[in-house]
């Protein structure tokens, strides 16, 4: 059984316990993700949503118009669920004042109930971490650091736009450690243009030599509108071959698992029981609630995202002031979303499969059959068929899982269930 | 002549490619009031979304004006336009047939070009008085005193009077108008005589059949009249007559001279062929006009259902559209690579185009075209003679005594310093030259004999690229001849796909090849194995590429819950696999077959 932390209770004003009090049916958990739009610069490779460069004034706004909108959902959503996974991801969250990061945390636990063992994540860029922050975010009851380094290769973060060094992640890293961190995730990336195996094997080296409890390595993607891009059209950046790309991958996978971390998740390793929660939420389809900007929720079977204009947004959250106190019990009313999509049963179905197959784990059949009434065999026969004998896709125990041949072609298997 | 007669002017417009006849047409139909502004959809002329697209006229549109002129008398223009592709040359030829005068347009910026001097030859062989018009002359570049040398020196005609006209802008049309009044003479013919009237042009309506466009030499014709065609021999009985104004208004009768419409329950265009003679039943005519020819395609391809396209609606479509039509041909045949399609039937590349781009907007058709190809002749050792449009039907080698292709004469005029160049371009594709002559001082005709499949392969697309857009093309078949031909063949991982085989000359075979092979490395995706790409004659593999299986294509991040774009990016995968041709164990994606057609510049 579940304790929750007692003070968001009350903060409710209502009981504490995980069944509410005026319903019979009992809480949902619920994943909150908060989005920090904001870095000191953006890197050459990056098309996530963020800015650098912006004024400490708009930047206290956008907080403001988030804690707003986190007290919206409370209102909406405090009865049905408990959040028992938070993820502040960005941007650079670490980059703003630790206070900032408190009063969040504040407004998540006076608008909902927060479960005592909840896994609650902060990302990092090395430059912006300073002792102070990271005492900052224990005391506000974080438990998980995740540490954006890429690579402990000079040259290369210097060539990717990365603002730290490799020195500033290690120093980062022991302060973390003292802090009392028990759960540390490292990002490192690899086909980063110039990136020998040699450099990765290395990367990947002292990285376990540290023991982390989580280390994502993810492979650098080229996408549309970055410097990256237009460096790649103009010839003056050289992409990383496919057969070298896989075989960073690979021995990532080998050396990770050799040294105790399960891999769990095409690009996730973790020590056991360390595996991201909040992360394998999306790949479970479980209820999950995104704030801030551009922010994407999936809650009971409706996909929605939030305006992506940093003013819009900040204009949303004055709007919804107007509002207090008015009922709801959707997201339909809410004024920072821009797009919600009513899924379909066919929408649920494609996205159970391109979200599940990303676990190594695979899908569990019979949990298939349950949640949609058939059995997946009736709707995909014969690319399963297809894909099973290509040795892309094998079957164990009920358990459909991609092969290591099959994970780095997914896409191709992932196209045909779409 | 009768006196009706006197107030009637039919006439046509030629021009080049963009010399702007349909913006002349349009400011002429302003001018004399039939239309309002309002009510004008920009070139009126032409009336399909393709051809405004392209700004090149392909169906005849014919329409009936009045104009007061300056001598107070009202006159009935007759505007018949006129195709402006070498494709249609016969049709063009009989438009003109129906007409007393043509308005020449020449671009003051760049003079007379080689296909406007076809057409200008078809009308003195029609013996049209011709009406040289100066366009654009609202442009910096115009040089119009050169443009009216040009058109005396070429053509030997008096331009010295020629109006200065500036279509888009309006300048200088009632001086066309007035020109017509003066210059193109009024139609003769004996109203009283027999009836003798020429087919320019044809049309399916859904609701009258076919719609006849017709200039009457002689005699009358009104509803009810039972007529005969006199080289089909078909007989009809006449359901309406009338004029384009433009739409249709019915009238009593059409006399001599006159141009309009009939309707006689006709069911299919080529039932009613362009430059067929109509007559009365029971007073015919004792000869037909002259001129009549039966058009013939010259270039074949084959166009199959794509993807999950349904074979009939291919069928439906190909239907509709040969039924207004008379130049276009089709019949099913079976490919083992693309399974059951057609085999068409074209005047041209363009017309193979046209139709190509009208079934897949008009109708919304996923299709595969296949390379075109010409009709070679293949004489058998046993003497017997095959004509054989498509390369997989291409008997065995060893009972072929040898084969015979088509041989055009093509006329290709240039800026003089592109000659080098395109003499180059001729002869690579295995031109002969005839002769050639400088028609000005800057400009040169080359007269070349070539094999038609060369032309139809990328020669025009070389030709533009090369004179980048100034050099232009006219050509017309003479004759088949000899050649040393053989089958060029491109198997994928191993397996023969019959829709890319095609017929060529031995001497380019290879170059063929390893063209064909490195264009299919570029189109085909990698798959999860090796893709040989070779080229073959006979069992001999002359050309090689391989695509390389791939290795990655896996997302690596969704962040944030944010799987929508990732989706989408799946989604786009998704379509594109169906866009995908099957063939054995590859995927081809439907571009490929145009692709390996398509002129390189950089080869």
């Amino acid at each position: 059984m579940t304790t929750i932390n007692s003070g968001a209770a009350s903060a409710a004003g209502r009981e504490t316990a995980i069944h509410n009090d005026d319903m019979t049916a009992p809480r949902k958990p619920l994943g909150l993700y908060l989005h920090i739009p904001f870095c000191i610069r953006k890197c050459n490779y990056c098309d996530f949503l963020s800015f650098g460069g912006v004024q400490e004034e708009e930047q206290k706004a956008y907080f403001h118009a988030l804690a707003r909108e986190i007290r919206y959902y409370g209102k909406i959503y405090n009865n049905k669920y408990y959040v028992d996974t938070i993820f502040i991801g960005g941007g650079t969250p670490s980059l703003v004042e630790e206070g900032l990061i408190d009063w969040l945390m504040t407004a998540v636990r006076e608008s909902f109930v927060v479960v005592e063992d909840a896994e609650i994540s902060i990302e990092s860029n090395p430059k912006t971490l300073t002792d102070r922050k990271l005492n900052a975010y224990m005391e506000s009851g974080i438990n998980r650091i995740s540490i954006g380094v890429q690579s402990f290769d000079d040259g290369l973060l210097n060539d990717m736009g990365r603002v730290h060094n490799a020195e500033d992640f290690f120093k980062n890293y022991s302060v973390a450690r003292e802090c009392g961190f028990r759960n540390i995730n490292i990002d490192l990336m690899f086909a980063i243009p110039g990136q020998t195996l040699k450099i990765w094997k290395d990367t990947l080296e002292r990285a376990i030599g540290l023991a982390p409890e989580h280390i994502s390595f993810y492979s650098l993607q080229l996408e549309e509108g970055t410097p990256f891009f237009s460096m790649f059209q103009e010839g003056s950046l050289k992409q990383v071959d496919d057969e070298l790309d896989r075989a960073m991958y690979h021995t990532a996978v080998g050396m990770l698992s050799d040294a105790g971390y399960g891999h769990y998740e095409i690009s996730n390793a973790a020590k056991a029981g360390f595996q991201c929660r909040h992360n394998l939420k999306y790949w479970s389809m479980d209820d999950s609630l995104g704030l801030g900007l551009g922010a994407h929720s999936f809650m009971d079977g409706t996909r929605a995202s939030n305006v992506t204009d940093l003013e819009e947004y900040i204009r949303a959250g004055l709007a919804e002031s107007s509002r207090a106190g008015r009922e709801a019990d959707d997201m339909s009313g809410s004024p920072f979303i821009q797009q919600r999509h009513r899924n379909t049963r066919e929408d649920d179905i494609s996205e159970y499969l391109f979200t599940g197959l990303r676990k190594i784990r695979g899908i569990y059949l019979p949990d298939f059959q349950r949640r949609f009434g058939v059995s997946l065999d009736t709707i995909h026969g014969r690319t399963l068929e297809k894909y099973l004998a290509g040795r892309l896709l094998e079957m164990q125990d009920g358990w459909l899982r991609f092969t290591e041949k099959g994970i780095d072609i997914s896409n191709t298997v992932l196209a045909e269930f779409v | 002549m009768n006196s009706y007669q006197q107030f009637i002017r039919n006439f046509c417009i030629i021009a080049h490619i963009d010399h702007g006849k349909s913006t002349l047409a349009d400011r002429i139909i302003e001018n004399t009031g039939l239309v309002s502004q309002r009510e004008m959809k920009e070139q009126f002329l032409d009336n399909m979304e393709l051809e405004r697209e392209r700004g090149i006229t392909i169906k005849l549109q014919t329409t009936r004006l009045v104009y007061k002129a300056k001598d107070g008398h009202e006159y009935i223009f007759n505007l018949i336009d006129t195709p402006g592709h070498v494709d249609f040359t016969y049709e063009v030829s009989r438009s003109l047939a129906a007409c007393e005068g043509a308005v020449l347009i020449v671009d003051a910026t760049q003079g007379v070009e080689a296909q406007t001097l076809a057409n200008v030859y078809l009308a003195l062989d029609e013996d049209l008085e011709i009406l040289p018009v100066i366009n654009k002359i609202d442009l910096a570049s115009a040089r119009p005193d050169e443009a009216k040398q040009e058109i005396e020196d070429i053509i030997g005609i008096d331009a010295h009077d020629a109006p200065l006209v500036s279509a888009k802008e309006g300048i200088g049309i009632e001086e066309v108008l007035e020109a017509i009044v003066a210059r193109i003479p009024a139609p003769k013919g004996d109203a009283d005589g027999r009836l003798k009237a020429l087919i320019f042009d044809s049309y399916y309506d859904n609701y009258r059949g076919v719609v006849v466009y017709t200039r009457i030499f002689d005699g009358k014709i009104k509803k009810g009249d039972v007529i005969r065609l006199m080289n089909t021999r078909k007989k009809y009985e006449v359901t309406e007559v009338g004029v384009y104004a433009p739409g249709p208004v019915p009238t009593s009768e059409l006399s001599a001279g006159e141009v309009g419409y009939i309707c006689a329950s006709i069911k299919q265009v080529a039932d009613a062929r362009v430059g067929d003679t109509i007559t009365l039943d029971s007073e015919p005519a004792e000869e037909p006009l002259p001129g009549y020819k039966k058009v013939q395609p010259m270039v074949y391809c084959g166009i199959y259902p794509a993807g999950t396209e349904k074979y009939e609606n291919v069928k439906d479509a190909l239907e509709k559209l040969q039924v207004n039509d008379a130049a276009f041909h089709f019949e099913p045949e079976t490919s083992t690579a693309l399974g059951f399609g057609f085999r068409c039937g074209f005047l041209g590349l363009l017309h193979m185009e046209i139709i190509v781009e009208r079934l897949e907007r008009e109708f919304d058709l996923a299709i595969i075209t296949t390379s075109p190809s010409v009709i070679y002749k293949v004489v058998m050792n046993d003497g017997r003679e095959e004509m054989i449009q498509n390369p997989s039907n291409l008997p065995s080698p060893i009972e072929i005594h040898h084969i015979e292709e088509p041989i055009v004469k093509a006329d290709i005029m240039i800026p003089k310093e592109y000659v080098g160049g395109i003499m180059e371009i001729c002869q690579e594709r295995r031109g002969k030259m005839i002769h050639m002559e400088y028609i000005t001082e800057t400009r040169v005709m080359l007269h070349y004999e070539m094999p038609l499949n060369e032309v139809i392969y990328d020669f025009f697309d070389a030709l533009k690229s090369k004179t980048r857009g100034y050099g232009s093309l006219d050509y017309e078949f003479i004759r088949y001849e000899k050649s040393n031909l053989v089958k060029l063949d491109i198997l994928l991982n191993k397996e023969l796909v019959d829709a890319f085989s095609m017929i060529v000359h031995e001497s380019k075979a290879y170059y063929r090849g390893r063209f064909v092979c490195e264009k299919l490395k570029e189109i085909i995706p990698m798959h999860q194995f090796e893709v040989p790409i070779q080229a073959a004659i006979g069992q001999k593999v002359i050309a090689r590429e391989t695509v390389k299986a791939y290795r990655k294509d896996v997302i690596a991040k969704c962040y944030g819950g944010d799987i929508s774009r990732k989706k989408k990016l799946l989604e786009k995968q998704k379509e594109g696999k169906k866009r995908m041709r099957q063939f054995g164990t590859v995927e081809v994606p439907q571009e490929a077959f145009t692709a390996v057609l398509k002129y390189d510049d950089n080869k």
